[in-house]
């Protein structure tokens, strides 16, 4: 109370002095860099106590006059975005120049974490900001992508090359195993809804074209990018953030005069070579398709053309046993016609493309209101014909300072994205990247009057002999599959001073997604007579003539309101003291309508009733469906930081979680969530006062826990409703329970502890980051198989814990630095090491546990070679070499009688899915107005298993495929690791029964291959184009690029894969290649 | 001036701990629901109805009731030709198995029904046993189907020793179980239905409601598990009791009647299951051999079938809904006869087999009917009422388990020339549990 008594006193001295005795002082407040005058600038005289005695502001021509007490011996002058500059007053000297310096260098020391602004020197917890640049974005247009290789510990790999496709982040490893594994995203402190990303299977294939909400934003509106790592600094988040947290800040004008950029980018993507995938050609598939035919294996023995030609001329028995020569002159010839056409599905499927970017924005603003307005557009074709996906983008910001004591700000985001395939249905062949590899070379997709020809030789992936007349460029022409997603996203906040050290904000954001996939096929598709085959009733099918379209609208909606209370203050000048206390509510909306016409054309939009003949086959064709879900929760935060002497800083935050509690258990509604840290800046010791080559060192650490609950499993039984008929005109309510209870679920816990060091060195010429981290979680959460007696296949339990400890290193040096020339290299690399502790493995289980594995952990049968008859042999632990069916011990049925643990002992630890090191590798060299920055990934220590290349009991003669099968194990070719192609009259039921039906065949460690690879993602020259050529045209400043994209990876070996990192799936569309020109101007 | 702040922030924690209202967090997730009162129950116990399998009528493929040559869809063919000629060890990719998981799901919801069975709010005392007893006839016919599918017959091993099936009798999913014997299989599933005798309090149904369990059915299903045991006396007992209480007959010999099978006919006691779905109804047709077991001025071989071509006949009585027929009269005329046959009680097997031979021989040509069984010996006799039942019940899922407890024949079939043999006393007479049953529980392998 004293202190403020003084306060006013001496608020009233100055005041009685300043009446006493004045002069007048006038000025210039202009840019240190551009010299030009700063509008609206604070020009004032402090009390010692910091707060405005008198003052004043510039005026458009950045002049300002200001009469000040005569004894008074400095002035501040203030501006946003600048360094504050205090000016020394000289007795007699009455007008000053002042140059103010951009203090975008300030704004970095603090850190956004999207509830609070942290001054890095308190900072206590593992946080590491991205600052979006050229180099950084480059040529991508999804944030997502842009992050690979930017921050140690955070890994990512692309989900598949096609357009659009996410990518996959993970930070510091998995932590949980059923739940979400990706991060949470957040949009100016607003957290997105919908940016998860679903299993990578679905993804694989090119007509998938899904998006999350981050591919939304445009990576042109981003100014920085946070990624919160460690418990203290994602425990604000709660739960959702056991998986780390990324805080995305938008652009913002800055006050000065408008500024217009405007940015351009035009990008090439040749299509792929797929000679690394090895496929036959005609020759060899005919020889294949005739060798076969006259083996004991009969898998689909009536499928390629050959068999067709010499069933033909009936001449399948005569060719069987008289062999070639037992052809008519007429077959033969037909058979060699065959030879001849060689197709190059993927030259004729795929395309080169030119895509275009194009960002606009207008920005600026005075010391009231600042504004950002930016458009964007940008539109990708695929490599495949008909792919197309494209993204129009608004932005709208707008901060105002209404008084002293109150600031508003105003944002909207908004986009519309497109993206349009044709429809590949549900069926695997249909998909232009599998089928370029699947149809025979020797195939044509037009005849001579350019009529289609069907392919009679693909079958469903589990199918009749008959497929309804497919042709994929008809397919093509005929169907459309295009999804519209509009997006809106609009933030509110406020911010209340009452005095220097208090201060309430609040933040309300709201988030609208709209999306409608729209599915046609025409009359003439494949996709059609599929479906309509699939109707049949009596003989006819139910459907009607003509096309169908099928429409699915989802609407999303999601609010956040937050609220917090901030005080913050220094005590005896050497306490700093900051506590806040928040509270926040979302609610959510999800709702789905999906709906379909038949005898639909697309010409008059008219469609055809469909005439049910009972109210069964009704059901099996749904016309109408609708779904909604709706969440809401409530939440509790706080957090607190004291520091001592500048130096050391204590913090800590918790946050309680409630959400809806519909068939939760009480116990498990609520988990507090915390963290305690600390920070120890060793450089700010007065020990440390004459060591000047260490510019900043501090010791972090922290610990805290993390937690998530699976809200779809319940103790109790949940079933939803549906309606049925049983009887004949009885239409009833039934409620059907989908997911089997579980009364002992519970939290799953992630202990967090973080050891970190970070040091700058000879004026920032080299700074260090390193931190340890050490996560163990456990009861976690995982889906494991049930007995079917129980009613159903399988449920989540807590089953498990796992530790993650790993290292991250991140080194930015500034190797050479002259006049002309600088080099910056940054480094960064994570090391994970993922443990499972225990893996409460299920009675039944056959497959091992991981325990003591990292959770990836992939389980192969070991193999030596094969036996005389061309089958693996398998080595058991002694290091025998015996068959399947002595290894597994099976019977006549392929099953196996050794028990459940038994058959968990025969496997082997090949390795794990997950990279044990990944990280970033990045150099930029400048030279006067070059820029060259070369930005490498990489990944060590994965593995993966591969889809074998063929499969010895269902290899599909019909199909192409890979070379592998003309090495495969014969009598003429033992001398070859691949085995035979397997039939049941080889006297090895059992064998051949575990092969076919429980895939043995991928089991074997043949086909688990490593996955490291250092991949040169993008090579990136710039120009800043000098301005005694901009000036006369009227522009500020203009820089062109050249950007090659994915133009190298260096990788262990991957054999018949076209990419290392989409080596899982050889159908996946793989990561293209691009070469970008880009062009930014500033006006 | 800190006790300004201390207090401004004690206000603003105030305000924070406003929206704890747990209004907003009480959200009824549309469309979902933890069952409680008894209108809910009944939908769960609909849900159950709904999802019983149509293995009675799969079996039809493996019984001698259908030949598969003819035109008929490529997909129906697939799914039920290896099926149908005991292909078991490698059956094409698309073959339909039968149930295994569909069965114990089934009897989850009854389990969970039991369970709570004094959690079931808004019923009266009535409604919940009415509802209680219905679960536990479910899990008795669940159980009795499975050890009828995947064990050896009862009357051909030796329940006590032989495996038969997990009895699955509470709702827990953690349990991991190893497979009964026939004999305990067989106790449970008629101490269920003693439990059920208890509670089930409803005669009868209104229609479209008939596939509910009512009074009735309890002895009727206890009637089929002791002709299935072979305990004929029992059998007997409980097959009468049903001809007593509910003997209507259709009588076919009026253009007028309704197919016996039908939901609607007043032979219906229980029409839960369906038999005979419309896609295995297109996959094959009917084996010439069956025809030929009716005689002149039988009224069902115009009624039950129909000629499509000279090689093709097709069934009349299947298909769609309103056939689900799990337990109607007639059987219990042909179960009684053919109990007191074995049990030397030639009087009333004459007189139960006659009673429905009326109704389903024109008038004409019964009387010479009726003289020839009234001179039958008691193994003549004892072939008669089998093959009336053949007659009477085929397509119905009766066949495949009646040659299962008789004598296990043989049976040859012949498809584009191949001929396919199933041998007398066959071991795949009793199907292998699934592969995917096995490899959720290993247990289930060990003999």
């Amino acid at each position: 109370m004293r202190r403020f008594e003084s306060t006013l006193l001496l608020l009233l001295f100055g005041l009685l002095a300043a009446t006493a005795q004045n002069r007048t002082v006038t000025g210039t407040v202009l840019d240190q860099t551009d010299n030009l005058p700063v509008i609206g600038a604070t020009v004032s005289v402090m009390t010692p106590q910091g707060t405005v005695a008198t003052g004043t502001t510039t005026d458009l021509d950045g002049k300002f006059r200001l009469e000040i007490p005569a004894k008074e011996r400095s002035l501040t002058v203030r501006f946003m975005g600048y360094t504050t500059a205090t000016i020394a007053l000289k007795n007699g000297q009455t007008d000053y120049t002042v140059r103010l310096e951009s203090s975008s260098k300030e704004m970095s020391e603090l850190v956004v974490t999207g509830y609070q602004e942290i001054d890095r020197r308190k900072l206590t917890s593992a946080i590491t900001t991205v600052k979006m640049s050229d180099e950084i974005i480059g040529g991508i247009n999804s944030i997502d992508q842009a992050l690979a290789g930017q921050i140690a510990g955070l890994s990512s790999v692309a989900s598949s090359g096609s357009p659009g496709a996410p990518v996959k982040l993970r930070i510091r490893g998995i932590s949980s195993i059923s739940g979400s594994q990706d991060p949470l995203w957040v949009l100016d402190g607003i957290p997105l809804e919908g940016t998860d990303i679903p299993s990578m299977k679905e993804l694989q294939d090119i007509d998938n074209i899904y998006q999350t909400s981050i591919a939304g934003i445009n990576p042109q509106d981003i100014e920085s990018i946070t990624v919160l790592k460690d418990a203290a600094a994602t425990a604000i988040y709660g739960a959702r953030a056991a998986n780390g947290v990324i805080v995305i800040t938008t652009k913002r004008g800055k006050v000065g005069k408008p500024q217009i950029n405007f940015s351009m980018k035009l990008t090439y993507n040749p299509k792929t070579d797929i000679d690394r995938l090895n496929l036959l050609t005609s020759d060899e598939k005919v020889d294949l398709e005739l060798a076969l035919l006259q083996s004991d294996y009969t898998y689909r023995e009536n499928k390629g053309d050959v068999a067709r030609i010499i069933a033909g001329y009936g001449l399948t028995d005569a060719y069987k046993s008289g062999g070639w020569a037992a052809l008519s002159p007429e077959a033969q010839a037909d058979i060699n016609a065959l030879r001849s056409i060689n197709t190059d599905w993927n030259d004729i499927l795929f395309r080169d493309v030119f895509n275009q970017e194009y960002n606009v924005s207008l920005s600026g603003g005075s010391e009231k209101a600042t504004y950002y307005s930016a458009l964007g557009y940008y539109v990708e074709q695929g490599n495949v014909e008909s792919v197309k996906n494209d993204r129009f983008n608004l932005t709208l910001k707008t901060n105002y300072r209404i008084n002293s004591k109150l600031k508003v700000g105003a944002s909207v985001f908004a986009n519309r994205r497109k993206q349009r395939s044709y429809l590949t249905f549900n069926e695997g062949f249909t998909n232009p990247v599998y089928y370029s590899r699947i149809a025979n070379p020797y195939l044509r997709p037009f005849d001579d009057e350019g009529n289609y020809i069907y392919d009679t030789n693909v079958q469903h992936r589990q199918g009749d002999d008959i497929v309804p007349d497919f042709n994929i460029f008809e397919e093509r022409a005929n169907t459309s599959n295009i999804n519209t997603t509009t997006s809106v996203m609009s933030i509110f906040d406020g911010e209340f001073k009452l005095d220097e050290h208090f201060k309430i904000t609040s933040q309300f954001g709201l988030q609208w997604d709209e999306g409608s996939i729209e599915k046609y096929a025409g009359q003439n598709s494949y996709a059609m007579r599929r479906e309509k085959e699939q109707h049949i009733y009596n003989g006819t099918t139910i459907l009607p003539e003509g096309g169908s379209n099928k429409i699915t609208d989802s609407h999303q909606t999601q609010w956040t309101w937050k609220a917090m209370a901030e005080y913050q203050n220094r005590f005896k000048d050497i306490h700093d003291l900051d506590v806040m206390l928040g509270t926040e509510i979302r609610h959510n909306e999800y709702k789905s309508l999906y709906s379909a016409a038949y005898g639909y054309n697309n010409k008059t939009l008219t469609s055809t009733p469909v005439l049910f003949p009972d109210e069964d086959a009704g059901n099996k064709v749904p016309l109408h469906t609708e779904s909604y879900a709706e969440n809401a929760f409530v939440s509790w935060f706080a957090t607190g930081s004291y520091t001592l002497l500048n130096r050391y800083t204590l913090g800590g935050s918790i946050r309680f979680d409630g959400s809806d509690i519909f068939g939760v258990a009480k116990k498990y509604r609520y988990l507090p969530l915390y963290s305690v840290s600390g920070l120890w800046r060793i450089s700010d010791e007065p020990f440390m006062k004459n060591a000047t080559v260490v510019g900043n060192w501090g010791l972090r650490a922290s610990y805290g826990l993390q937690g998530n609950i699976d809200k779809n499993t319940s103790p109790f039984l949940i079933g939803s409703y549906e309606q049925v008929t049983i009887l004949p005109g009885h239409s009833e309510e039934a409620i059907s329970p989908n997911n089997a209870p579980n009364p002992d679920l519970r939290w799953e816990k992630t202990q967090n502890v973080n050891v970190g060091m970070d040091i700058s060195l000879w004026d920032d010429a080299i700074s260090l980051s390193v931190d340890y981290y050490y996560r163990k979680g456990t009861d976690l959460i995982g889906l494991r198989m049930l007995p079917l007696e129980t009613g159903y296949s399988s449920t989540t339990v807590n089953w498990a814990s796992m530790k993650n400890q790993g290292v991250e290193v991140a080194l930015t040096t500034r190797n050479i630095h002259t006049k002309d020339f600088t080099w910056f290299t940054n480094l960064n690399f994570g090391f994970n090491d993922n443990t499972v502790l225990r893996e409460t493995v299920a009675e039944n289980s056959t497959t091992p546990s991981r325990e003591g594995y990292p959770v990836g952990a992939i389980f192969a049968y070991k193999t030596a070679g094969l036996d005389d008859q061309g089958y693996p042999l398998f080595l058991t632990k002694d290091g025998r070499k015996v068959t399947a069916t002595e290894f597994l011990q099976l019977n006549n049925a392929g099953a196996s009688t050794l028990s459940a643990e038994e058959q968990r002992d025969l496997f082997s630890y090949m390795g794990t899915t997950d990279p044990k090191v990944s990280g970033g590798f990045t150099n930029t060299f400048k030279y006067k107005r070059a820029t060259l920055s070369i930005n490498c990934i990489y990944n060590f220590g994965m593995h993966v298993q591969t889809t074998p290349t063929y499969d010895p009991t269902n290899y599909d003669r019909g199909l192409n495929s890979n070379r592998d099968i003309l090495n495969r194990w014969t009598p003429d070719n033992t001398n070859t690791n691949l085995p035979a192609l397997m039939t049941e009259n080889d006297g090895r039921t059992g064998e051949f029964l575990r092969y076919r039906e429980q895939n043995l065949f991928r089991q074997l460690d043949i086909w688990v291959k490593k996955q490291n690879y250092f991949r040169f993602q993008s090579i990136r020259l710039g120009y800043d184009l000098p301005e005694k050529w901009l000036k006369p045209i009227g522009v500020k400043s203009a820089s062109v690029s050249l950007e090659g994209r994915n133009l190298w990876v260096i990788a262990s070996n991957y054999h018949n894969y076209l990419d290392p990192e989409t080596m899982g799936n050889p159908y996946a569309a793989p990561i293209p290649k691009s070469f970008i020109f880009g062009l930014n101007v500033n006006f | 001036m800190k006790k300004k702040h201390i207090s401004l922030l004690f206000l603003f924690a105030a305000l924070l701990s406003l929206p704890a209202c747990n209004d907003f967090l009480d959200i009824q997730p549309i469309g979902k629901v933890m069952p409680q009162t008894a209108t809910e129950y009944r939908a769960l116990l609909t849900e159950a109805y709904s999802t019983v399998p149509a293995d009675r009528g799969m079996s039809t493929f493996r019984s001698d009731e259908l030949t598969m040559e003819g035109e008929q869809n490529a997909t129906n063919l697939d799914s039920y030709l290896d099926v149908w000629r005991w292909n078991d060890v490698s059956p094409d990719e698309t073959t339909l198995s039968f149930n295994w998981r569909t069965y114990y799901y089934v009897n989850y919801i009854a389990n969970s029904v039991i369970e709570n069975k004094d959690g079931i709010t808004e019923a009266s005392a009535a409604e919940r046993d009415q509802l209680v007893g219905e679960a536990y006839m479910l899990r008795a016919y669940m159980h009795f189907l499975l050890v009828n599918l995947y064990a050896e017959p009862y009357t051909h091993c030796d329940p006590a020793t032989t495996k038969g099936i997990p009895l699955k009798l509470n709702s827990d999913v953690r349990e991991v179980l190893s497979r009964n014997t026939v004999a305990e299989v067989y106790a449970s599933v008629l101490a269920d239905i003693d439990e059920a005798e208890k509670l089930l309090n409803i005669e009868a149904w209104p229609e479209g409601e008939t596939y509910r369990f009512n009074t009735l059915s309890v002895n009727a299903l206890r009637a089929r598990v002791y002709l299935y045991m072979g305990q004929w006396k029992q059998a007997y007992d409980y097959a009468t009791d049903i001809v007593s209480r509910h003997g209507q007959l259709e009588d076919l010999t009026v253009t007028s009647s309704t197919l016996p099978n039908h939901y609607q006919s007043v032979e219906a006691i229980l029409s839960m299951e369906r038999i005979f779905t419309s896609s295995s109804l297109g996959a094959g047709f009917v084996n010439p051999s069956v025809l030929s077991y009716y005689k002149t001025g039988d009224m069902r071989r115009s009624k039950f079938y129909r000629q499509l071509s000279a090689s093709a006949t097709e069934v009349v009585k299947a298909g769609t809904n309103e056939y689900r027929c799990t337990f109607r009269s007639a059987e219990f005329y042909l179960t009684a006869a053919e109990a007191a046959v074995e049990l030397d009680d030639m009087e009333n097997a004459r007189h139960y087999l006659t009673e429905l031979m009326k109704k389903r021989y024109a008038a004409a040509v019964y009387p010479d009917r009726e003289a020839e069984v009234m001179d039958m010996t008691r193994d003549e006799l004892r072939q008669e009422i089998r093959d009336e039942r053949f007659r009477e019940l085929a397509f119905e899922g009766h066949r495949w388990f009646d040659l299962r407890r008789t004598t296990l024949p043989e049976l040859v079939k012949t498809y584009q020339g191949e001929t396919y043999v199933l041998e007398q006393g066959d071991e795949r007479y009793t199907l292998r549990i699934p592969p995917e049953a096995i490899e959720a529980n290993p247990g289930l392998e060990e003999e």
